[in-house]
């Protein structure tokens, strides 16, 4: 088992979010953590899709570790 | 009594124990023979068959107190029985071991893909405990206990791997597969108590 909190990109077991209009990373943050101020780590689950949080993409499927 | 009476029950005592002393030999070879049978099956029988290895060797015992007392008829006239026992020991343990062989070499078939589909549900499960445990307000339908509860079920979930991981190591596959499927059915539960089970 992987010992950072980084789950692997090919985890299945991640939670998914289809993005919706109007969107933020810390709205999302705020659905799934509570805390819009933990959006980073959203960011950071999805480096592979994404290069600045405020800028997401309804339709973008992102992982929510 | 008179001398030719004497010597008749002389000589038929004389043929008692020269019948007797003939059978000692065979009763010892009897004896060492099933000794030696359920020697060869002893290892499986007490892992297969405990209770039916515990009637035989009561049985073997018997004829080895009667051949300690010099009971060669009795030992000789037991050990149809005997062999008989020890066969049917042999046919039980044998039976229920291809019974397991066949019920872990189906386990190893399920062992392969759940050894890297569980760990990817606890390692999910961790990384979300880590983000929450640094959140200041809880998502909707997460509480403070539940939290806590997942936290405490990522280490034993943890721990149980490990041994279901160590089992598989050691070629038990039906007790890997038996704690793997636990870990599994524990981390799909908190799971659904933290929310990740909808995207």
């Amino acid at each position: 088992m992987a010992d950072d909190n980084k789950p692997a990109a090919d985890n299945p077991y991640t939670q998914t979010h289809l993005v919706q209009s109007g969107e933020t990373l810390s709205k999302i943050a705020e659905k799934y953590y509570g805390d819009a101020s933990l959006y980073t780590k959203i960011f950071q689950a999805n480096r592979d899709l994404l290069t600045d949080p405020n800028k997401i993409r309804p339709g973008q499927k992102l992982r929510i570790p | 009594m008179k001398k030719p009476a004497l010597l008749v029950l002389a000589t038929l005592a004389a043929v008692l124990v020269a019948g007797c002393q003939n059978q000692r030999a065979p009763a010892e070879q009897a004896v060492a023979a099933a000794e030696s049978s359920l020697t060869n099956i002893r290892d499986a029988a007490s892992h297969y068959a405990p209770d039916q290895l515990q009637q035989v060797d009561a049985q073997l015992n018997s004829a080895k107190d009667s051949l300690a007392k010099g009971d060669y008829k009795g030992v000789l006239a037991s050990m149809p029985a005997l062999n008989t026992a020890i066969a049917n020991l042999r046919d039980t343990a044998t039976a229920k071991q291809q019974e397991a062989d066949a019920a872990n070499a189906k386990a190893k078939d399920a062992w392969g893909p759940m050894s890297t589909d569980v760990p990817k549900m606890v390692d999910a499960i961790s990384s979300r405990v880590d983000i929450l445990s640094k959140s200041h307000h809880l998502p909707h339908g997460v509480t403070k206990d539940s939290l806590a509860s997942a936290k405490s079920a990522v280490d034993s979930m943890k721990s149980a791997w490990s041994d279901a991981s160590n089992a598989a190591s050691s070629g038990d596959y039906a007790t890997a597969v038996s704690k793997g499927q636990g870990v599994r059915d524990q981390a799909s539960q908190v799971m659904q108590s933290l929310g990740m089970t909808s995207s």
